[in-house]
């Protein structure tokens, strides 16, 4: 179990290595289970350098399945050791796609099944001009790419981007660039604490210039979750709209005997998220696909299994892709309560076949941005 | 000039890989699957019918294979994009990559993470190629066009006493009005016996004998090209694609 417990993204990580643990006790209690697993838990609080090191530990122990990684760049940090090793990382996080690594099975959504639903969305409910912001890493820059092609495909607009490093909390001028331009929604892909603190102080300015910020220029993301609320604080966590394939609101069966069992478990938190519950699933596949290979850990053996098999996961059924070693999963749209919680605003009819290089769902050519309306002049 | 617009989905173009029959492309075929493409292999289909807006050639460097089996007549650039597959980094390898024309290189063994990027920079740099190529043809056909153009400039100024500015000014109106480049139409001016070059009456004679399709044959000669009358010089920028490699 490779998890950034601690650092700027420790809140996700630490529901997602709760995810995977429950699974592991819950394989591990299953009666007439033929395999048991054991969790070796390592934490690179954040750090790039400490992903490689405890990596190169744990594969050089003989550990064939790594379940792991929140960060893009953290993940490819880390593959390389895997391909080296002819290790699989189970990456249970929803990332920006263009990818596909033999030795990754990855259980998050990618862009089809995150930022494409919630563009349709948010053209369709809330208008065509966005503000962009993010965190100056991949997962902003390749959204935040997507979003102003569907955006220009629909006559919209992208009036700014703009980029902090991963931790940043001073968004005094961004909040005022906001203010001026008014655009119809904010796109947020600031990570960790940088969205915390941004959510927060947006909505104080709002409020001081008489704005109701969460009807008149929402805040948009596919990363806000359940725990993430709860560090935002009450005054801040309403109203903000995101996209996902799991909310921990979702009334089916499966969902309340998984949200129970989390809280009986870790009943201090922090509360599950999607990335808690692909990790939940991550566990469960892999538990399925070593059950079939006779509890055999080749890579070759487990990779053929694990496409064989369905769970009957908490956001409903999830497969993996052959062809992608992606998931088919259900694409939500959310808006966040003050129950910390989040409302399903719209959802898919079924699980979504994996695009991880978006070969079915984008335009051939390149979009170019719109033109600027201003030119300098002198 | 208009940017050229890049192509980042690859979805319904064909990989066409050689490599000799004992070529071992698990990884790169199963990769192009997965970007939507369909590998195929050079032997299995004609090399004449290449088609650059269909087709990307994966040439193995180890492997050699004629130049003229995917050359273009007249082109430096092969009859579809490239990808130069290196196993041995001999500049007597590379050297012959380069000279298929490809636009990007691939490391043997295949790594399924840099197909992508490989076949982005192969099909994207081409089409930059091959447009620059076509500009500069069209400017040389141009060009050679200019003497045309003096000498109906100077045919113009002798026979009605224009200055060389009021005599360019004319022909330039007229070659608009009839939706040619001027070159052209001071060649169809020079070359066409017995035309006049004095009066707009003239001119609109001559104009209404190409409308007609009578002088066809004698308005092209010199030409080669066969470019008809709706092929304006000034709109051969959005049409080169389709010009000379089709």
């Amino acid at each position: 179990m490779l998890f950034s417990v601690d650092g700027p993204y420790g809140v996700v990580s630490r529901s997602m290595l709760n995810g995977a643990l429950l699974a592991i006790e819950q394989v591990n209690a299953t009666h007439g289970a033929t395999i048991r697993l054991k969790p070796i838990v390592v934490n690179p609080a954040g750090d790039l350098a400490r992903y490689s090191s405890l990596c190169i530990g744990l594969l050089s122990q003989g550990v064939k399945h790594v379940v792991g990684c929140y960060t893009s760049s953290s993940r490819k940090e880390v593959i390389p050791l895997f391909e080296k090793a002819d290790a699989l990382l189970w990456y249970p996080s929803h990332y920006e796609g263009f990818e596909c690594s033999e030795n990754v099975i990855y259980t998050g959504a990618v862009t089809n099944q995150h930022v494409l639903p919630l563009a349709d969305y948010l053209l369709e409910r809330c208008g065509r001009s966005a503000f962009c912001i993010g965190s100056n890493y991949i997962w902003a820059w390749e959204n935040n790419r997507i979003l102003r092609e569907r955006l220009a495909a629909s006559h919209g607009t992208v009036v700014a981007e703009r980029y902090f490093a991963v931790g940043d909390t001073d968004f005094a001028q961004v909040i005022a660039a906001i203010l001026h331009a008014r655009p119809a929604f904010v796109f947020n892909t600031l990570i960790g604490v940088s969205s915390y603190c941004f959510l927060r102080d947006f909505r104080a300015a709002c409020a001081a210039c008489g704005v109701d910020q969460a009807k008149t220029i929402p805040v948009a993301s596919c990363t806000l979750s359940e725990p993430e609320l709860e560090a935002i604080g009450a005054p801040a966590a309403d109203g903000h709209i995101t996209a996902s394939v799991y909310f921990s609101s979702i009334p089916d069966a499966a969902n309340v005997r998984f949200t129970d069992d989390y809280a009986a478990r870790f009943p201090g938190g922090p509360v599950v998220c999607a990335d808690a519950e692909a990790a939940y699933i991550a566990v469960r596949l892999l538990a399925l696909a070593l059950a079939a290979t006779g509890g055999r850990t080749d890579v070759a053996e487990v990779k053929h299994a694990v496409t064989q098999v369905v769970v009957d996961a908490p956001q409903g059924a999830v497969r993996i892709d052959p062809e992608t070693l992606h998931a088919f999963l259900t694409p939500r749209i959310g808006r966040s309560t003050s129950a910390m919680r989040f409302e399903t605003l719209a959802q898919a009819p079924g699980p979504v076949r994996p695009d991880p290089y978006l070969i079915w769902n984008s335009p051939r050519f390149w979009t170019a941005a719109s033109p600027p309306a201003l030119r300098v002049a002198s | 000039m208009t940017a050229q617009r890049l192509i980042q989905n690859f979805r319904g173009m064909r990989g066409v890989l050689w490599g000799g029959p004992t070529m071992a492309a698990e990884t790169l075929q199963a990769t192009l699957v997965r970007l939507g493409m369909t590998p195929v292999r050079m032997q299995d289909i004609d090399a004449q019918a290449l088609d650059c807006g269909r087709d990307v050639l994966f040439v193995d460097g180890d492997c050699s294979l004629d130049p003229a089996l995917i050359g273009h007549a007249g082109c430096t650039v092969p009859r579809a994009p490239a990808v130069g597959l290196v196993g041995v980094e001999a500049p007597s390898r590379l050297r012959a990559l380069s000279d298929l024309g490809v636009t990007a290189f691939l490391r043997k063994p295949v790594h399924a993470a840099a197909v992508y990027s490989s076949l982005f920079l192969a099909v994207n740099g081409y089409r930059r190629l091959r447009n620059l190529e076509l500009q500069l043809a069209e400017h040389d056909r141009r060009r050679r066009g200019r003497r045309f153009l003096i000498k109906a400039v100077v045919a113009l100024m002798q026979a009605s006493g224009m200055t060389d500015d009021e005599a360019y000014a004319q022909l330039r109106r007229e070659s608009m009005r009839l939706r040619m480049g001027v070159e052209d139409y001071a060649e169809m001016l020079v070359l066409r016996p017995g035309a006049s070059l004095t009066a707009t009456d003239d001119t609109r004679t001559i104009t209404q004998e190409r409308t007609d399709g009578t002088e066809q044959d004698d308005a092209c000669s010199g030409h080669g090209d066969g470019r008809g009358l709706g092929d304006t010089a000034d709109s051969q920028g959005g049409g080169a694609d389709q010009a000379r490699c089709a």
